[in-house]
């Protein structure tokens, strides 16, 4: 599985995007609560990443808000319990913790970003064979591929069930525990039946207990994936090591 | 209870994440050696597509006015033993991160082990089978099903308080976390367990002996016991890593720095010439004298990330679609 880079005909392995998330989730993860200056220069990687990969950022940074709610909980109680003063500007005492808190909102946002980035690039196939060639079980994997290719089989079998109890169930959507207990038992009794069927159906096709999901043509690890992946070490590493926001520091 | 990349530090997340790793091993050797082996496979992938359709739909919490739904690791481990169930919920918790951003990817291990490792293998083992034993009644299987959620989602939200308060992230202390956390976690466990109870009952009632044998079980002693022995392992590589790490060493990466470079006054010499050098030519250009350091360093940085946002935008428009050479798999 391979990713085209923008304006050009270079395309990137999946093992290297997912490499180049790892080092950059360590990397921005280590920053100290207090370094938000220093932070906030990682959200550069998300931008950039997009655009080599042609996603559109404007739809990953959507996505990315539905973790705002849990990550405001969690950051919520830093300014309640740190007083302590982190500067001062325009007569307004800033305290640390509504630095902390804006790193913690900001780490929670660009970690879910960057792992947007790399699925939106790769897609979820691609991201499975690239793991199993960085070493990854084949049970694992083969799980992984399973869960994902019925989920969408089973969703829509729940939720034409669903519709038929709502169609008549003179308005009451709700369930109370005593009704659900059937409903997902016989989804349930339904899944057993279709994972019996699956099975019969792998077996007269020669199954032997592991599958072969990776019969493409596997994509090489080529120059411009360890160009990429150094280019990105380097710069996530340097920006962890040198604080570039202290260059700002004497614009004041 | 998913927890997010936001709330821990890479060196907690490293160790939650070998010990998952760890599980995830010992998991795969007992499932292979399990004599249903070739059953197991689709079994297991279509039990997991399974729990997200049944996390779809939701029930009423009894005594609330609100609705919830089943995280599943005790259902799972009652159709397809502790082992295969774990490894079924690893892949369901893998998945919701990569394709539903629930909880993130430095925090999979750690959610592997609260979710996944609590309720399957100590949950599952520890309190539904002895209570359950052999003979499947409905009062036994309600019994078992309510204490052993409660037990693996309390022992769930302990593990998340332990491994917040390490990480050292939120200002919040572990004792008033703790009293936010359980109490909730018991009504929750509850409502699990009453679901789950009803689904086993229902099952039980329908066709028996999908409860009475499970195919992941390799023996009932044996497997028993490996999964104590392997969730000590787990447990002892878990704290061991936390607390070499935490004592020691409150920054990992910049340990490893000066562990490389020999010294860590790289970093602050370089900073210094940095900075002398930037106050050199900026001195002049001051505009806000009583501007503190880090403000200004907050706005200066985020200013050239709002550049780089628009020079990037302004090289190309999106393409919209998302290109991928290969073709993924098309449900049927």
């Amino acid at each position: 599985m391979r990713t085209g880079v923008a304006g050009t005909s270079l395309r990137l392995d999946s093992r290297c995007l997912t490499l180049v998330t790892v080092v950059y989730l360590v990397c921005m993860l280590s920053v100290p609560l207090t370094a938000l200056g220093m932070l906030i220069w990682f959200a550069i990687y998300p931008l950039v990443g997009s655009a080599v990969c042609r996603i559109d950022f404007g739809g990953v940074f959507r996505k990315s808000l539905y973790v705002l709610p849990f990550v405001l909980l969690v950051g919520v109680f830093n300014p309640i319990f740190d007083h302590a003063e982190a500067f001062s500007a325009w007569g307004i005492v800033v305290s640390r913790g509504w630095v902390t808190f804006a790193s913690i909102v900001l780490r929670g946002l660009l970690s879910v970003q960057a792992l947007l980035v790399l699925i939106e690039a790769v897609g979820f196939t691609g991201l499975c064979r690239g793991l199993a060639r960085l070493g990854m079980p084949s049970y694992l994997t083969t799980q992984l591929m399973m869960v994902y290719r019925y989920m969408s089989v089973l969703l829509r079998e729940a939720l034409s069930m669903r519709r038929a109890r709502e169609a008549r169930g003179f308005g009451r959507k709700s369930f109370k525990i005593r009704d659900w207990g059937p409903f997902i038992g016989q989804l349930f009794l339904r899944t057993v039946d279709r994972s019996d069927r699956i099975h019969r159906a792998m077996l007269a096709r020669g199954f032997n207990g592991t599958l072969r999901f990776f019969n493409t043509a596997e994509s090489r690890w080529t120059a411009s994936d360890t160009a990429y992946l150094a280019a990105w070490t380097a710069i996530l590493v340097a920006m962890r090591i040198f604080d570039v926001s202290s260059l700002f520091t004497h614009i004041a | 209870m998913h927890m997010s990349d936001a709330l821990l530090s890479p060196p907690v997340a490293v160790a939650a994440g070998v010990a998952a790793a760890a599980l995830i091993v010992a998991a795969g050797r007992q499932v292979k050696r399990s004599p249903a082996d070739s059953r197991l496979v689709p079994m297991m992938g279509v039990m997991g597509a399974f729990v997200f359709a049944a996390q779809m739909i939701n029930f009423t919490i009894p005594g609330t006015g609100s609705s919830g739904h089943i995280v599943g690791g005790i259902l799972l481990a009652a159709f397809l033993g502790p082992w295969a169930a774990f490894l079924t919920l690893a892949s369901v918790i893998i998945i919701q991160c990569l394709i539903f951003a629930d909880g993130g990817l430095m925090a999979l291990g750690c959610n592997i082990i609260n979710m996944g490792a609590m309720s399957c293998l100590v949950g599952y083992p520890l309190i539904f089978k002895p209570i359950v034993g052999r003979k499947f009644t409905n009062g036994r299987i309600v019994a078992a099903s309510l204490l052993a959620c409660v037990a693996s989602l309390e022992l769930g939200a302990v593990a998340v308080v332990g491994e917040t308060e390490l990480s050292g992230i939120t200002a919040l202390p572990a004792g008033p976390f703790l009293a936010f956390m359980t109490p909730i976690h018991l009504l929750i466990g509850i409502g699990e367990g009453l679901a789950t109870a009803a689904v086993l009952c229902f099952v039980k009632a329908r066709r028996p002996e999908l409860i009475e044998e499970t195919p992941g079980e390799v023996l009932p002693g044996k497997s028993f016991r490996k999964a104590v022995v392997w969730f000590a392992i787990a447990a002892v590589v878990l704290g061991c890593g936390l607390a070499w790490f935490a004592s020691s060493n409150p920054d990992g990466l910049e340990w490893s720095i000066e562990k490389v470079a020999g010294t860590s006054e790289l970093v602050a010499e370089h900073t210094t010439s940095l900075t002398t050098a930037a106050s050199a030519v900026q001195a002049s250009t001051a505009v806000i004298p009583d501007y503190s350091s880090s403000l200004s360093g907050i706005i200066g940085s985020a200013m050239v990330v709002l550049l780089v946002w628009v020079v990037v935008s302004l090289i190309r428009r999106p393409a919209g679609a998302i290109q991928k050479v290969d073709n993924e798999n098309n449900p049927s």
